[in-house]
């Protein structure tokens, strides 16, 4: 229940068993490779890099591949794939996959090569097509649009970005050239901002007739084809058709492929794999017949692969604890209770050297936090409902989803317990409900008491929760010291502090005034206040010759005494800071309550009922969206902040093992 | 003389029942606390979504996180409508005592204002801290848990607002005022 022991392991084999020995490490994955700076003469790293680029391209092959495969013919739509995991594969599929894996790979290439003929039909296409319309107001001519004219004539074919009649046309030529006899203008197609036109006049006049239309605004035609129009339209859709054609067999080709899509994702897995292994293999001394692997295996399961090494290959274990200057991985293993909240602590960070796990502690207060800040008993049931189902019917899920759902989970049954003590049920939907459509009072009583009828009390309660809270934290830190055997410091930095703090609350429930504020109703013997301030002084007399004994200086020792003393501000508001408990859980009912009044607005009645679900399920849908994240993010801060602040820095790093790091699979254990 | 009697007898007959006035104050700060707190999220929850969306162009597989931290500021508002509401429950506008005095009005209205206020501009500064803190998530996915907390932590102040608003507002139909 803590963090687990880190051994360091080194084995020596002979080289004929290295692919063998590479295989079995990545498939236990308890090993972190971490392999020394310096090794002894005759040892030398190779340099694995080609290997793991092809490697590597072929993944990212055969990871497209599977996309295309998927844009084309999009797979059913079943489980979001954080749902159905990884699928676990025997060691038959995977020797399977193993021996088909170049072949796959080759198919990969085949894929999207047909991708790319598919793609380049479509744009060829395109091409036509944009032909084909540019060639549209031509059509009616049936010479090529590149005459030029015969012996004795000249031709111009050409458009004007107008819309013009011949009669206009021909006028306009009369105009600008009075000598020159009979120009035959014909109009081929015309549009409102262009007219196309055949015109022709004897060979004489030839250049004249052209500088005359080209300042009417007469130009020829961009590249015009050397067909005539109509046939060159027919090739361009026949062209395009063929284009068609040829994408859509290669699509056909692809749908027919599609069914082999998990074959395409298993082999760039098992190429990840392979990429991972040369990866390691890279960074292994070797000498001429012997390598060496060094790593941080826990030592739970450092036995088992010595042994499983030493008997199948004859390899040379060497088991160690690490030395001070050796800074090993970390891995935190704990209880069903604990384990989920694992992810809590690692977002803070992991326990550094000399740290235990925090975990056990942070779950005992982060269930009954977290559910105190939701506090409604519907939404807790609906929580444990949701994350129970998703337990219960997905085994395959990744581990570290598996526990933030548990881990909700528990917070549900938190929230309910919470729920049931304050009588929220969908905030005070029953009353509202059994009010409006049925016309009866309905109270459903809480078990303690309703927050929003007296919110001190629960103000009282958060300060209480959050003083134990604080001074678990304190206990933790005591509890480190006196395992690390400091027991002076134990005294100086914790025991005065409870002293201190502890005195100084019950010097104040003691006084009439806060009572009075408060509106407790119980007193306290006077020999407690003064026993608690006998407490409370020595707790600050105490601090103060204590907190800055790193210093000789007598001076400054004694200011950096009062210093510390000055943290008691520091107390005060991390105490103050758990009056979110009480902000977040009214925060969670009252918006409910709103909801359940606004659902009641229409009254009874059919249409009422119908108006009273929508804004039901919309609101709390909502508001249990909007407050999960809530409770969530506070839970996590009064963690984090307040309880770490007392004992806790962290600065682990996180164990990570060479294993198969798998997008699409799972290895089963063999046995 | 005369006029001096003018003027009582004009008094009298406009005599104003200045406790009318209650209600008006005590809705103008329901009204305040869901206003100010609404506009300081929706400018909050504005900003943060622009950083979020930002880097779910760049990598979708992160959205769940910046989803999150896009959030945190929007809690001002809730926190708004939640002191809107329980005063709109006190003060006879949504059941509770409709009998609000001058006096009990303006209570009424100095009760809702640190919502109002501190839940405005808290929202404001926590949206810059989560843009921070989103951009933090950007580039290290893995310091999700820290990157919450920033902006986490300028929370405070809404809540302790929220507290110090919510606590007035249950306790003034108490008084005898």
């Amino acid at each position: 229940m803590a963090v687990l022991k880190m051994k360091r392991m080194s084995v020596y084999a002979l080289k004929t068993h290295r692919k063998a020995i590479l295989e079995l490490l990545q498939r236990k994955g308890v090993l972190e490779i971490d392999t020394p700076k310096k090794a002894q003469p005759l040892f030398e790293k190779t340099d694995t890099g080609s290997a793991r680029q092809t490697f590597e391209k072929n993944v990212r092959t055969l990871t497209q591949a599977a996309a295309l495969l998927d844009s084309v013919s999009p797979p059913a739509k079943g489980l979001p794939a954080v749902l159905r995991g990884r699928e676990p594969i025997t060691g038959e599929r995977y020797r399977q996959t193993v021996d088909a894996a170049g072949d796959t790979a080759r198919l990969a290439s085949r894929i999207l090569a047909l991708g790319k003929r598919m793609d380049d039909g479509k744009a060829e296409a395109q091409r036509c097509a944009a032909g084909l319309e540019a060639l549209e107001p031509w059509l009616p001519l049936d010479i090529s649009m590149r005459s030029i004219g015969t012996e004795k004539t000249s031709v111009f074919i050409g458009s004007f970005p107008e819309a013009l009649t011949a009669g206009e046309i021909q006028s306009r030529l009369a105009a600008a050239l009075p000598q020159v006899p009979a120009v035959e203008v014909e109009v081929i197609s015309s549009g409102t901002s262009q007219t196309c036109v055949f015109a022709v006049c004897h060979g004489r006049y030839g250049l004249q007739v052209e500088s005359a239309l080209r300042a009417m605004g007469f130009t020829y035609p961009a590249s015009p084809p050397r067909l005539p129009p109509g046939e060159r339209a027919k090739e361009l859709t026949r062209q395009r058709d063929e284009a068609l054609a040829d994408a859509e067999a290669a699509r056909q080709e692809l749908c027919s492929l599609a069914d082999r899509r998990q074959e395409l994702l298993f082999a760039a897995d098992y190429y990840a794999m392979r990429a991972e292994k040369y990866r390691v293999l890279g960074d292994l001394w070797q000498s001429p017949h012997v390598f060496q692997v060094t790593g941080y295996v826990p030592a739970e399961d450092a036995e088992a692969l010595g042994r499983a090494l030493e008997e199948d290959f004859g390899a040379c274990v060497e088991l160690r604890d690490p030395r001070e200057d050796e800074d090993p991985p970390v891995k935190l293993k704990n209880g069903p209770l604990a384990a989920p909240v694992e992810g809590v602590v690692e977002g803070y960070s992991l326990p550094g050297r000399q740290e235990t796990d925090p975990a056990p502690v942070v779950a005992l207060f982060y269930y009954v936090l977290f559910g105190l800040m939701l506090s409604d008993a519907a939404y807790g049931l609906l929580m444990v409902l949701g994350c129970g189902l998703i337990l219960l019917k997905f085994k395959n899920i990744e581990e570290s989803l598996r526990k933030s759902l548990t881990m909700f989970l528990f917070c549900g049954i938190s929230t309910t317990f919470w729920g049931v003590l304050f009588g929220s049920y969908f905030g005070d939907a029953i009353p509202v409900i059994a009010r409006t459509f049925f016309h009866t009072e309905i109270t459903v009583p809480a078990v303690w008491f309703v927050p929003l009828d007296d919110p001190m009390r629960l103000l009282l309660f958060s300060f209480l929760l959050g003083i134990l809270h604080l001074f678990t934290g304190l206990g933790v830190q005591a509890y480190l010291l006196i395992r690390r055997k400091r027991f002076a410091d134990a005294l100086y930095d914790t025991v005065f502090w409870y002293f201190l703090v502890g005195g100084l609350i019950l010097l104040l429930l003691s006084t009439e005034m806060f009572r009075n504020m408060m509106s407790l109703s119980f007193t306290l013997p006077g020999w407690v206040g003064t026993t608690a301030a006998v407490f409370a002084g020595v707790g600050a007399v105490g601090i103060v010759l204590t907190a800055g004994r790193e210093s000789k200086n007598p001076g400054k020792r004694l200011l950096k005494g009062l210093y510390g003393l000055y943290n008691i501000s520091g107390y005060l508001s991390d105490i103050l800071s758990y009056s979110r408990l009480l902000a977040l859980g009214l925060a969670t009912g009252v918006i409910a309550n709103v909801f359940n009044q606004l659902g009641s607005m229409l009254g009874g009645g059919v249409g009422g009922a119908i108006f009273f679900t929508v804004a039901f399920v919309i609101g709390h849908t909502m508001n249990l969206a909007i407050n999960v994240l809530g409770a969530y993010v506070h839970t996590n801060r009064l963690q984090y902040v307040e309880f770490f602040g007392k004992f806790y820095e962290g600065g682990g790093r996180k164990f990570q093992p060479f294993a198969a790091h798998t997008k699409t699979f799972k290895f089963t254990e063999e046995k | 003389m005369s006029n001096v009697n003018d003027l009582s007898t004009l008094l009298e007959s406009v005599s104003f029942d200045w406790n009318t006035l209650g209600i008006v104050f005590a809705l103008l700060g329901a009204v305040l606390a869901a206003l100010m707190g609404g506009i300081g999220s929706a400018i909050g929850v504005g900003m943060t979504g622009q950083a979020a969306a930002g880097v779910v162009t760049e990598d979708p597989g992160k959205f769940g996180k910046v989803l999150v931290l896009q959030l945190l500021p929007g809690t001002q508002g809730i926190y708004g409508l939640l002191i809107g509401f329980v005063t709109l429950t006190q003060i006879g506008i949504l059941g509770g005592s409709a009998d609000v005095s001058l006096a009990k009005g303006l209570l009424y209205l100095a009760g809702c204002l640190p919502m109002a206020i501190v839940g405005m501009i808290s929202a404001k500064w926590q949206a810059k801290a989560s843009v921070s803190s989103i951009a933090l998530v950007a580039k290290k996915p893995d310091q999700f848990g820290k990157a919450m907390i920033f902006p986490a932590m300028v929370e405070t102040y809404a809540v302790l607002a929220l507290l110090i608003s919510i606590l007035s507002i249950a306790s003034i139909g108490g008084l005898n005022l």
